[in-house]
């Protein structure tokens, strides 16, 4: 009877350590400002969380084929993971265009980023500018 | 045996509660996320946690195929980051090359009028 709490015990803790690190990676991914920064609390709960959410039901579960399965779903992940987030860290590098942007810190008064303006907006009114002089030439 | 039981299933239900008002918090920022790499993101993690909730019902219910759901689950949506990554590459890299072009035709437009001025 004892043991049977002390593994229950063990399997709560794993399940509450692995629900307190979701909830920081969720907390982390609508807090951050930036993709990259997003980036990196996802990943916590792609890689701890699902492990220690799983663990608690393998121990839950005692050994069986179904928690070969469980373990198995976590190495899939911890191969899967890595990829999926070196994908979408490639896909936000070719298309932020303000990225090697360097920031300014100030002493006095906290923090204050220097960010000119998108480089896309100023090609369009360029560009709106040249047709423009285009239309007025041809109109003369 | 009974009161062990009733706390199983207690913390199970509690874990599955939590983990759907996580999804709810990640479907928010999928929405509001400003570009499209913060919505892939929300979008995985709104997977990894149903993965975890299908691995918590195959416990509770003690139904064994649920664990094969997860694992398809799994690799399909690791697909799915992946196709939907190439896919946003690919446009951007195409709207890219369109703007390239009709900037080039603008130029050469302009360049064939002043030749046309200065004679």
């Amino acid at each position: 009877m004892i043991g049977e709490w002390i593994r229950f015990g063990i399997s709560a803790g794993c399940m509450v350590l692995g629900l307190v690190f979701m909830v920081s990676a969720v907390f982390g991914v609508n807090r951050f400002h930036h993709a990259l920064n997003r980036m990196h609390a996802a990943a916590l709960g792609d890689t701890l969380g699902i492990l220690f959410v799983i663990l608690g039901l393998i121990v839950m579960r005692g050994f069986s084929m179904d928690s070969l399965k469980l373990s198995m779903v976590i190495v899939f992940f911890w191969i899967a993971s890595p990829v999926s987030g070196h994908m979408i860290s490639r896909l936000e590098a070719m298309t932020d265009e303000r990225l090697g942007e360097i920031m300014v810190l100030e002493r006095n008064n906290g923090i204050r980023v220097d960010m000119p303006d998108e480089p896309k907006g100023e090609k369009r009114v360029h560009v709106k500018k040249q047709k423009k002089e285009g239309k007025a030439d041809g109109a003369v | 045996m009974e009161l062990i039981q009733q706390a199983y299933n207690v913390l199970m239900t509690a874990v599955i509660i939590i983990l759907a008002a996580l999804i709810i918090l990640s479907i928010i920022r999928s929405i509001l996320g400003p570009g499209i790499s913060d919505r892939i993101i929300a979008v995985n993690m709104i997977g990894t946690m149903v993965i975890m909730i299908t691995a918590v019902f195959s416990v509770l219910l003690n139904e064994n195929y649920l664990v094969d759901v997860c694992l398809i689950y799994a690799m399909i949506s690791f697909l799915g980051v992946v196709v939907l990554c190439k896919v946003y590459t690919g446009v951007y890299l195409q709207r890219k090359q369109m703007r390239a072009d009709l900037a080039a035709i603008e130029d050469n437009l302009k360049r064939q009028e002043e030749e046309e001025v200065e004679p």
